[in-house]
């Protein structure tokens, strides 16, 4: 594992009179475009979340346009009143299917990616005081841990997100959490709170598994010749953490957080689905695959419409995550 | 052995006890539960509520108890009266230990508005007061309470019992199945490392350990049972463990509702999903740990000495395999009792996490908490089961 390459040189003079040489990046960047599975999968995520991003610019329909004269229209059918396609067909309501996915995409996939990020942080700053400190920090943290990873994961979520969403009124948040996240998932303010709560849950039980990691990593890392030289150097701790231990516990990083999408996706999906989630008429995902599975047995293309974006995406993430661990892998020749 | 036994089994206690914590602050966090119910019956107007009433239902599920003391009761039954040791008061029974019915200050403001604040204490609960309660005997000891809304005034620990045979049942099964085709699927891939098997299996088992349980649940109800019956196939029954009237299946003829056959053709599809998800991650778990084995200089000593393959592979490569496996197993156990939420609520099976499901869905928290808490005790007890074991299936491994 290269030490610090990841930073780019600087342009100059010594630059030109050393032969040409890759950064880490590049390299990573060429194995990973190798892995055929893992570069369709990034295009079906880009071309999903792109939709979900333009989503109030492309959806044909306002996002809950109730309509009781078309309710559950099979794909590609006319709108009876104003002969509109509906390309996905409509839902129980009578709203166009393929605007509410595609709102949808933007509320499932942006939790995915705040929860992950929250986590990645939270678990990355405790993973690294954690194994660089030792001692009573590393204790502290690491029985924090241990108890979180103790208790079962769904029950305690579904509890922890029941409890919250079911008195949503209750809490209030402060407006610099709601303002931006209205924002992102492109819903309105007062949607915004069950949104957020469900993020804060996710995240709050998420972050043992990259602290975990981190830590392991730091373990590693710090008894490395480098982090002695940085040392003897006079380096001190924090600049030793941020400039040389991070970088090197980096990669495996990447690989957790984009396994981390799936199943911060995953858990969204489930607890939206069992109704513990966002609620209607705020669109997700798992909330829609509720909805549709009580129509199923008369309406079988029902449960396809939200479940055939849940399938892609969650391949998806696992064929990246695959592809990223094997690129990162130094060992590994491809 | 018996050291770290015991220092393991205070760990379990110290841990069971902050989880009980855990799960009890979220519930006394929680709002809701049967004040809520009285308070609506009022603002309705479908009957006169009185302080008496509240009274009544607060003393009902130890409301008007103190914190702490709710707590102590609530994890041992503990104090259920006055304490005392040979006849002797430990502490006088006239100890407060709650409030029945709060002193009320109306606050009236300069503007006019009226706020009414909840101040002092009307009439206390004193410890002598709890020896006339019926009181639970604690969590600890398997007494979870009442349940408040799912089954009212029904034990929780009943509840329980009536689900658990169908949890027992599903993952029980699905569990023995999975290890029972997953292992072998796992030693022939790497055993045949790159022949077609190993991609067919390496790329079935990679998709089936990324699709989410409910993703696949809904499929299968959609193929299995919707589409089969609309195209006049054989079809397999969905939700529930058992049918309310009979029903026609082509080829095979009229089924009872409540036969056997009717009960093993709905137990068929969430037993298959949850079998083909442990399959796919327990035989890449082998896969991989038999690849690691196969490497290893005493695989290749036991081949150079003339050792039959067949040998090689169950005596010497296998044994080893299965250590890390081991632990995997040890997760199954929270999972045979507390069920899987999903599955169970895509196919309406009666289980435990059903009913976890349910439960949550009409605000009982206490059943919620009981099955969280149970699965939590057994997340540990599998923990310390797979420590031993280690020692068992790794003589090298010794635990001090």
């Amino acid at each position: 594992m290269a030490t610090t390459t990841s930073t780019p040189a600087a342009p100059g003079a010594i630059e030109r009179l050393q032969p040409r040489s890759e950064g880490q990046w590049t390299v990573v960047f060429r194995r990973f475009r190798r892995h055929r599975l893992a570069m369709a999968s990034l295009a079906i995520l880009i071309i999903i979340f792109t939709a979900s991003i333009l989503a109030p610019w492309i959806a044909p329909f306002p996002r809950d346009d109730i309509g009781l004269n078309r309710t559950r229209l099979p794909p590609m059918s006319a709108d009876p009143v104003t002969g509109q396609l509906h390309i996905l067909g409509t839902d129980h309501l009578g709203r166009d299917f393929f605007t509410r996915v595609i709102y949808a995409a933007r509320v499932s996939l942006m939790v995915a990616i705040s929860v992950t990020t929250l986590v990645a942080i939270i678990g990355t700053i405790l993973g690294l005081l954690a194994g660089f400190f030792g001692g009573w920090v590393d204790n502290t943290i690491s029985r924090i841990m241990e108890f979180v990873a103790t208790i079962p994961d769904l029950p305690i979520l579904l509890i922890l997100s029941a409890i919250m969403i079911q008195n949503a009124d209750l809490i209030v948040l402060p407006s610099w959490i709601i303002g931006p996240v209205a924002w992102i998932m492109a819903v309105p303010n007062r949607e915004a709170t069950q949104v957020a709560l469900l993020i804060l849950v996710l995240a709050s039980l998420g972050w043992v598994g990259v602290g975990r990691l981190m830590r392991g990593m730091v373990l590693q890392v710090r008894e490395m010749q480098y982090i002695e030289s940085a040392r003897a150097l006079g380096g001190s701790n924090v600049w030793i953490l941020i400039k040389h231990v991070f970088p090197n516990a980096f990669p495996p990083l990447i690989v957790a957080f984009t396994l981390g999408l799936n199943g911060a996706l995953v858990s969204e999906v489930a607890i939206s689905f069992l109704g513990f989630g966002v609620q209607d008429p705020t669109p997700t995902w798992g909330n829609m695959m509720g909805f549709a599975t009580s129509y199923m047995f008369n309406h079988p293309w029902m449960p396809l419409i939200p479940g055939l974006p849940i399938f892609l995406c969650s391949l998806a993430f696992n064929f990246i995550g695959d592809g990223l661990r094997d690129a990162l892998d130094p060992r590994l020749k491809l | 052995m018996t050291a770290y036994l015991v220092r393991r089994l205070i760990q379990i206690v110290i841990v069971t006890i902050l989880s009980a914590m855990l799960g009890y602050s979220l519930l006394y966090l929680a709002p809701g539960g049967p004040l809520l119910f009285l308070q609506q019956m009022q603002n309705t107007g479908q009957r006169r509520v009185t302080e008496e009433d509240i009274a009544r239902l607060k003393a009902r599920y130890e409301l008007d108890l103190y914190l702490p003391i709710r707590f102590t009761r609530w994890l041992a039954g503990f104090p259920a009266g006055p304490i005392q040791v040979g006849g002797v008061n430990l502490i006088p029974p006239d100890t407060v230990v709650g409030c029945a019915i709060p002193g009320q200050v109306r606050l009236r403001y300069p503007d006019g508005t009226v706020e009414i604040r909840e101040e002092g204490c009307v009439r206390d609960v004193t410890l002598a007061d709890l020896a006339e309660r019926r009181t639970s005997r604690g969590i600890l000891f398997g007494d979870f309470g009442l349940s408040q809304q799912i089954a009212r005034d029904r034990p929780i620990s009943d509840l329980l019992m009536t689900r658990l045979p169908y949890t027992i049942q599903l993952m029980g099964v699905s569990t023995l199945l999975a290890i029972l085709i997953g292992v072998p699927i796992g030693i022939y891939s790497a055993v045949r490392q790159y022949s077609r098997f190993d991609y067919a299996m390496t790329g079935i088992t990679f998709v089936g350990s990324s699709l989410p349980t409910l993703f696949m649940g809904v499929m299968a109800i959609l193929i299995f049972s919707v589409l089969a019956k609309d195209a006049g196939l054989p079809y397999l029954p969905s939700g529930g463990a058992q049918g309310i009237r009979n029903y026609d299946i082509p080829w095979i003829g009229t089924v009872q509702a409540g036969s056997t056959l009717d009960r093993t053709l709905r137990f068929i599809m969430p037993c298959a999903v949850l079998t083909f998800f442990n399959i796919a991650a327990w035989s890449r778990f082998i896969r991989s740990s038999m690849l690691e084995v196969l490497r290893q200089d005493y695989v290749r000593t036991a081949r150079a000495k003339g050792v039959r393959e067949r040998a090689v592979i169950t005596k010497h490569a296998l044994r080893n395999a299965l250590i890390p496996f081991v632990t995997l197993l040890a997760g199954v156990l929270p999972t045979l009792v507390a069920g899987a939420a999903i599955t169970e609520s895509v196919f309406n099976w009666p289980g435990m996490g059903r009913l976890l499901v349910d439960a949550l869905g009409r605000s009982d928290y206490t059943v919620a908490m009981a099955i969280l808490f149970i699965s939590t005790v057994l997340v540990l007890i599998g923990y310390l089961i797979s420590d031993i074991l280690y020692t068992v299936v790794d003589p090298r491994i010794r635990l001090a």
